[in-house]
């Protein structure tokens, strides 16, 4: 179980709204970084996901460990939630 | 009646390939009609429409649509009607008679007619430095990583109406972009006027006749663009690239298949919209022809429904001799 999902966004990417509706659909929950609103975050969301790209999704495990998915890949994202 | 009790090889009416504007409109007809649809999406719902930024020639929008806007919207309205999405890849479609089977990635399914509307995939320029510097300063979706461009330049790469509308928004976040033409630009005087004030304004160059030859890098990410340009080599410091030279059907699941293509991978079609696979239709701008305009692609995918309806009153109601 993930304990804790924070998904760095931007206003217009497609992918990360498709992400939000993977997650939604299975009644969980995230924290939202929008890119557009706090610019300054940038370099967190790079250095998490070593790519200039959203959405970057932080999955928090129960036992602290965390996985990081870039874009949009079910392939990675489901198992990392589950 | 449709048996979609066994979730592993559950028996549609019409399963839609893709759900980018021609399938999602296909299925608010075909389930209208109550045909029972589901439609396969590997990636977003919408397409590539929903990684526009804003559409400006979809009619009755007269002050534009935020493709993300559209792409919601033409999802509500198919699952208003009892549409089904499922988030998944088709892989592989076999003929077997009256139901064809399709491998995804949630297993076979199985259904009485398929509409293929998997519409294209940004191409490649095919380089040195593409690849490596892929999403550390090599981008192809604007809409998604522009905004790690902020107070940056960039080299745009195209000349067609996708290259110069990405070029066009990303200039709310550069300083500057260089835009590389390989040979004239070939996009909608409406765009061009629009380019032509931020050419004036200094936030745009163009380069015609300008061949990209290589993208290079330093620790990771990327630092100029080599090029030539008139025949003379030029080099041009940036931070990122984004490249517009055109779109790659999604067909290669589809090689292996009888269903006909053309020489570059669109699936052919008949005046039915049907494929030389009998219950096999495409609509979109996977079709062999298509105009790749949202608009056309949903009125194909409204076209393709209604021919579907058709061929599946013929089989539920064969003639009588
Ligand atoms: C940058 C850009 C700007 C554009 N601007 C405009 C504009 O302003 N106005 C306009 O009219 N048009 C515009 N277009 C063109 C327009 O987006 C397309 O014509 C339209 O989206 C085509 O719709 P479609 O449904 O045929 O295909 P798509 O929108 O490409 O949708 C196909 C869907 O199928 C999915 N898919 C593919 N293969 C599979 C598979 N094997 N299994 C499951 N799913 C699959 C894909 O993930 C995709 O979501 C633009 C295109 C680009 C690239």
């Amino acid at each position: 179980m993930a304990k804790n999902i924070t998904i760095f966004t931007t206003n217009t990417c497609g992918y990360c709204h498709m992400v939000k509706k993977y997650l939604g659909a299975k009644g969980m929950t995230w924290d939202e970084v929008n890119l557009d609103e706090q610019p300054h975050r940038q370099a967190e969301a790079l250095q998490l996901s070593g790519a200039m790209t959203v959405p970057v999704t932080v999955v928090t495990k129960d036992d602290d460990s965390q996985e990081v998915i870039v874009g949009y890949n079910l392939a990675k994202l489901a198992p990392a939630v589950a | 009646m449709t048996d979609v009790s066994n979730p592993v090889q559950a028996k549609h009416d019409v399963l839609i390939v893709g759900a980018g504007p021609a399938a999602l409109t296909a299925a608010i007809y075909t389930t209208r009609e109550d045909i029972e649809t589901v439609l396969y999406e590997r990636g977003v719902v919408g397409g590539l429409a929903a990684i526009t930024d804003m559409i400006d020639n979809y009619p009755g929008f007269e002050d534009g649509i935020e493709g993300l806007k559209l792409a919601e919207s033409l999802r509500k309205q198919a699952e208003r009607f009892g549409a089904v999405i499922e988030l998944g890849e088709v892989t592989a479609i076999h003929d077997e008679g009256e139901y064809k089977r399709l491998e995804t990635t949630d297993g076979d399914k199985y259904a009485r007619a398929v509409l293929i509307a998997t519409g294209s995939d940004y191409k490649k320029i095919g380089v040195p430095g593409e690849e490596t510097y892929y999403g550390r300063g090599v981008h192809y979706c604007a809409t998604c990583d522009g905004a790690f461009y902020r107070d940056k330049t960039l080299v745009v790469v195209g000349g067609g109406n996708s290259a110069i509308q990405e070029a066009i928004f990303l200039t709310r976040f550069t300083t500057h972009i260089d835009l590389l033409v390989r040979s004239t630009i070939k996009a909608s005087d409406v765009l061009q006027k629009d380019l032509q004030e931020l050419v004036a304004a200094g936030k745009i160059t163009v380069h015609l006749n300008t061949t990209t030859d290589e993208i290079v890098g330093k620790d990771k990410f990327v630092t100029s663009v080599k090029a030539t340009k008139d025949g003379s080599p030029a080099e041009f410091t940036v931070d990122g690239v984004f490249v517009f030279v055109g779109l790659d059907p999604n067909s290669i699941f589809l090689k292996p298949t009888p269903i006909r293509l053309d020489e570059i991978g669109f699936v052919l079609t008949d005046q039915n919209l049907m494929t030389s696979m009998n219950g096999v239709f495409a609509a979109g701008d996977i079709r062999s022809g298509a105009t790749m305009q949202i608009a056309s692609a949903a009125g194909e995918g409204a076209t393709a429904a209604l021919k579907i309806r058709e061929y599946l009153e013929g089989r539920k109601h064969p003639v009588q001799n």
